[in-house]
């Protein structure tokens, strides 16, 4: 393909001396004039030039229509953040004004923030853990009852139904709520939070109506018996949580408390979502560490000591909140024993001795292993689901079905597998006789009648014999395919329980077969249980030093890292080989453009020049209000390069020009919105009265271009657009490469990176997209990197 | 260096073959020397009356420790060791709380040395009772023990099942279910009710657990009543097969019955190299 590609491109170029000579000479035409706007929608394009793929990069055959569910394509629904600090005169000026004094107050505001953040995520964790303990509860005393009369009568049908009812009729409350109020809040929402941390603005992510579904869906997932857990969203909900504080108003409330205008930037808040992440992690599974650690790992690319240290006191508040908030709520007030959602009991230290650390790296194949099916079935739901299953009622009522089934599969397991235990030996909440001698109580009834949170506890502690390894086998197989069902419903739960459930399962079973095959050595059930847990999950979720340190920090003991580490490596190793990360796998069939850590490896021969996109439209210094309000009708760009007018004001003539700074489309809406613009050019412009609050008020929701009403008369005024505009942003020259771009744009999170010939002329502009759509793939040992189509469909 | 291992070996055995006729001697007046240094040490300055209780708290403590090993299978330590168990606790109140001319008996004995033998023993002995929660069986007004009136009423229910049980307990074992069905389940209630906690390990008295444990294995297991049970069920299959079944018939409904959706349209993106190519085939044409 190679091959054929240069023909083609030595055949059709060879006028021109070389790929890059039109960048200098002025044939090309720019598009500062109207004539230019309409041009561009009858492109046409050339079979010729669909094949062309940058060198030795995999592109796909040309295609018109894409299949939906595909993971390489990108949206071009998402648009990036702007982390990057616009220095125009309006913030030297308000520098000026301000002074030192000015730091040292949002410093200390910064802090404050912090400590609220902490707080108020607590909170909702509090409240979130209150009502699924509380309602679990009332459930499960009522089907037992139930249960218990209607074993002897012969009619089990009825406590079966009302369990089926009762899942259903929770389920579709929750359900509802995220299919017709809010679709973003449904899943776990760490993939959305990664996206949003990477510098992608997923729309509506961060809103209070979507807490509000969040925290109502999560607790009726669980009330409603899915394979679900609440650790995830609460690490979404603490995002949300972080994003609304630090703000100081909520559009959606109308309300403005008029503080914190200061922070009124996507660089701020960004910077505090990921401090809100981390107190949600914290809250979620007690682990103030794992919290900074996870934010670390899976988000922020752009990260500094200041603030590591802000999240780390903002995780410490959180999981201290909790902790007092709960002890108190279980009767023993300062006694802070209940740091987190997630609490796996306090696991004895084990002794492990040089043998075993085989068996813990066989365990974390077998987690790998299994985690990559969980993914790869997961997937093809996935996919099964974006294409078949769109509207709304259609995913409520699938989310109702599963809830009907997972109910059957308990009770199933129950019926059928008569695994005895005789009461008081373990600790059991709700001791369900079933079948059972009387003194005894059915296992897998135990199991299935309270949280999966306590399930875990059970299957972490419970002493050897506890459990048959049938009914373990058979519960892991449920389980595994429940949960890999279950993610990924209109319902918000996540997955981080269901997979320590299903991992503990099989690393107890696992347990038993040893102590089967040594009889003479006594197996500590609990440190394969918790290293199955672990491997299971790392098998999933593929996250390495946070996840490490958030089960040490969950169990409370740090002499068993050694086994957890082993574990979790080789479960990241061989779940790699085959296929990606749950997260990944959905931010790829979101078609989101994260970018990655590193750039695409081999890529330094592909030079910016490939990679812009060409026909750049610019404005000039000083603009016509009526062309501006054009362009921003006609195209959907964000940001707009300001250049300097041409020398003669000809249409016919067009000729790159000579880059003075960057507007963005939020700032020109401002603009307009406040007609800033005057009548005669030649004005002095000092009667205006501008700041940067001006631009804050709107944030983060500009009204669009077809929302404000201009007049004919104000299209002939003119804008200056030298006091508002970047005068200095980061540029590259067109023979860049792109591991040069990638780098630019992931450390300094841009949004665009104009690109200039030699005399500093714009002839291009690399946005996210342009470089997220180079990726690197892996599988079974081998790699290579595509070149992604993009859609603004999807 | 071999040489002078061999002559201490030599030698510590020599020595010990020295020792041996006199080994009970030595021992002797070893522990008259280490008495005559108690005597001195304790009795000028402590004084006997905390002895004297010290050696009946032993005694009590070995009567206390003799009866619960012997009524531990089946376990009935609850009920007949409460007198033991009172003195021996009375006796090591009195222990703590004597003062002999200023001296308190709690300070000569209790947390004086690395091993604290005294408490050690006590807390030893009375953690089997507190496990057991023996104290719930009793009423302890004053002090002095009495058995609860549900105490009481359970050891009636629960040898009256006991006597039905053995009294209609034939070999061919049909007629005994039916017959102490009722006193069971009204023993079974009342058991039932005893503890607020589901398990009942909370705060029940072992003795009455034991027991309520043995007659229910008895009754579920070795006269196998509880078959009662094992019904077969049939509406409760059926209705669990339709519900699983339903996910399968909603995918291939929506998968085959579906609306078929317009594919997205893929992005044309503006590249460079299109527009020169673009500009190129517009001059030939053009040419």
């Amino acid at each position: 393909m190679s091959n054929s590609t240069t023909q083609i491109m030595e055949e059709t170029v060879s006028e021109t001396t070389s790929d890059t000579a039109p960048l200098v000479s002025s044939e090309v035409p720019s598009s500062s004039n109207y004539t230019q706007l309409n041009h561009t929608s009858d492109i046409q394009e050339t079979v010729e030039d669909e094949l062309q793929g940058s060198h030795g990069v995999r592109r796909r055959q040309p295609i018109q229509k894409i299949e939906p569910g595909s993971m390489n394509t990108l949206s071009a629904k998402y648009e990036s953040l702007d982390y990057d600090t616009c220095e125009n005169h309006l913030l030297l000026d308000e520098e000026r004004k301000r002074g030192y004094a000015f730091i040292v107050w949002k410093d200390i505001a910064r802090w404050v923030i912090v400590l609220l953040i902490g707080v108020i995520t607590a909170l909702i964790a509090f409240i979130i853990d209150i009502c699924i303990e509380e309602f679990s509860k009332i459930k499960y005393k009522q089907l037992k009852k139930s249960v218990d009369t209607y074993v002897m009568l012969d009619k089990l049908y009825i406590p079966y139904l009302l369990w089926v009812l009762s899942n259903i009729c929770v389920v579709f409350i929750g359900s509802m709520l995220v299919a017709y109020v809010e679709p973003v809040a449904a899943g776990s929402g760490i993939p959305q939070v990664k996206c949003y941390l990477n510098g992608v603005k997923v729309s509506r992510v961060v809103r209070i109506k979507t807490l509000f579904v969040k925290a109502v869906g999560v607790i009726t997932a669980v009330v409603g018996g899915l394979a679900g857990g609440k650790e995830g969203p609460m690490i979404h909900s603490g995002a949300v949580v972080a994003a609304g504080i630090s703000q100081g108003k909520s559009t959606t409330f109308n309300k403005d408390f008029k503080i914190f205008q200061y922070f009124r930037e996507d660089h701020e808040k960004r910077d505090f979502v990921s401090g809100g992440a981390a107190a949600g992690v914290s809250a979620a599974f007690g682990a103030p560490i794992g919290g900074v650690l996870f934010s670390l790992e899976e988000g922020t690319s752009f990260w500094n000591q200041g603030l590591t240290w802000r999240t780390f006191f903002g995780t410490v508040v959180s999981t201290f909140t909790l902790n007092i908030a709960l002890s108190a709520y279980h009767g023993h007030p300062g006694e802070l024993s209940y740091p987190g959602l997630l609490n796996l009991g306090k696991m004895e230290p084990f002794p492990f001795q040089f043998y075993e650390l085989p068996v813990f790296m066989f365990f974390g194949m077998v987690g790998g292993v299994l985690g990559a099916l969980w993914n790869y079935i997961n997937y093809r739901l996935s996919v099964f689901r974006i294409r078949y299953i769109r509207s709304p009622w259609l995913r409520v009522v699938e989310a109702c079905l599963v809830a009907a089934v997972t109910a059957t599969c308990g009770f199933l397991m129950m019926f059928v597998l008569d695994d005895c235990r005789p009461l008081g030996e373990d600790p059991t909440k709700v001791p369900l006789q079933l079948f059972c001698a009387d003194g005894e109580y059915n296992t897998m009834a135990a199991i299935w009648f309270q949280t999966p949170e306590a399930s875990v506890r059970s299957f972490l502690h419970d002493p050897m014999g506890s459990y048959k390894p049938l009914s373990l086998l058979v519960f892991v197989i449920c389980y595994f395919l429940l949960s890999t069902w279950t993610f990924g419903l209109a319902v918000s739960s996540g997955l981080f329980i269901p997979n320590l459930l299903t991992g503990a399962a099989w690393g107890r079973m696992l347990a038993i077969l040893i102590q089967y095959m040594l009889p003479s050595n006594t197996v500590n059930p609990a440190k394969y249980a918790l290293v199955g847990a672990a491997a299971q999950l790392g098998g999933v979720v593929r996250m390495t030093i946070s996840l490490t340190v958030i089960i040490i920090e969950t169990t409370g003991q740090i002499s068993n890292a050694l086994p957890i580490i082993i574990t979790l490596v080789v479960a990241k190793w061989t779940g790699d080989f085959f296929n990606e990360g749950i997260y990944d796998i959905h931010i790829q069939l979101a078609g989101v453009p994260l970018l990655p850590w590193e750039p695409p490896p081999l890529a330094h021969n592909i030079y910016a020049s490939e990679v812009m996109s060409h026909p750049v439209f610019t404005l000039r210094t000083v603009e016509n209000v009526g062309h501006i309000v054009e362009l921003l009708r006609v195209v959907s760009y964000n940001g707009f390069p300001v250049v300097d007018p041409p020398l003669a004001d000809d249409a016919e003539v067009t000729t790159y020009k000579r880059l003075r700074g960057m507007i963005l489309r939020s700032q020109l809406i401002v603009l307009l919105q406040n007609k800033i613009y005057n009548e005669n050019a030649n004005t002095t412009w000092s009667n205006f009265n501008v700041d940067m609050n001006m631009f804050r008020k709107e944030y983060p929701r500009y009204p669009s271009i077809e929302e404000l009403e201009i007049s004919d008369w104000e299209k002939t005024c003119t804008i200056d657009l030298r006091p508002f505009m970047n005068p200095s942003p980061y540029t590259l020259p067109h023979r860049a490469s792109l591991p040069r771009l990638f780098r630019l744009f992931r450390a300094l999170g841009l949004r665009h990176l104009p690109i200039v010939n030699d005399l500093n002329e714009v002839v291009g502009m690399v946005t996210r997209k342009d470089i997220a759509r180079y990726r690197v793939w892996r599988h079974r040992g081998h790699m290579g990197m595509e070149e992604l189509l993009l859609s603004s469909e999807i | 260096m071999f040489k002078f291992c061999v002559l201490f070996v030599i030698i510590s055995i020599f020595v010990k073959l020295e020792a041996n006729p006199e080994n009970d001697d030595i021992y002797y007046s070893q522990s008259q020397v280490i008495l005559r240094d108690n005597g001195i040490r304790y009795s000028s300055s402590y004084p006997s009356q905390c002895f004297e209780i010290l050696k009946e708290f032993a005694e009590n403590a070995s009567n206390f420790t003799l009866c619960t090993i012997l009524h531990a299978r089946p376990i009935t330590l609850c009920e007949k060791c409460i007198k033991d168990y009172v003195k021996f606790r009375d006796k090591y109140k009195e222990l703590l709380v004597s003062v002999v001319n200023g001296t308190s008996c709690k300070s000569i004995f209790l947390s004086q040395d690395r091993l604290n033998a005294v408490q050690e023993y006590h807390d030893n002995i009375l953690s089997v009772w507190d496990k057991g929660n023996c104290n719930d069986c009793y009423n302890w007004t004053l002090g002095i023990p009495s058995l609860k009136s549900t105490t009481i009423d359970f050891y009636r229910m629960s040898n009256d099942t006991k006597d039905c049980i053995s009294k209609y307990n034939d070999p061919d074992n049909s007629e005994v279910c039916n017959k102490c069905m009722q006193i069971y389940e009204q023993l079974d209630e009342f058991y039932k009710t005893l503890s607020s906690d589901s398990i009942g390990v909370d705060s029940v008295c072992m003795d009455i657990v034991d027991s309520m444990n043995a007659t229910r294995s008895t009754w579920s297991k070795t006269l196998n009543c509880c078959n009662l049970r094992r019904t077969p069920e049939v509406v409760f299959l059926s209705c669990a097969g339709i519900i699983s079944f339903l996910p399968i018939l909603y995918y291939i409904t929506v998968r085959y019955c579906g609306p078929i959706r317009d594919l997205p349209n893929v992005l044309k993106q503006s590249r460079f190299k299109q527009t020169i190519l673009r500009g190129l085939s517009i001059e030939s044409r053009s040419d």
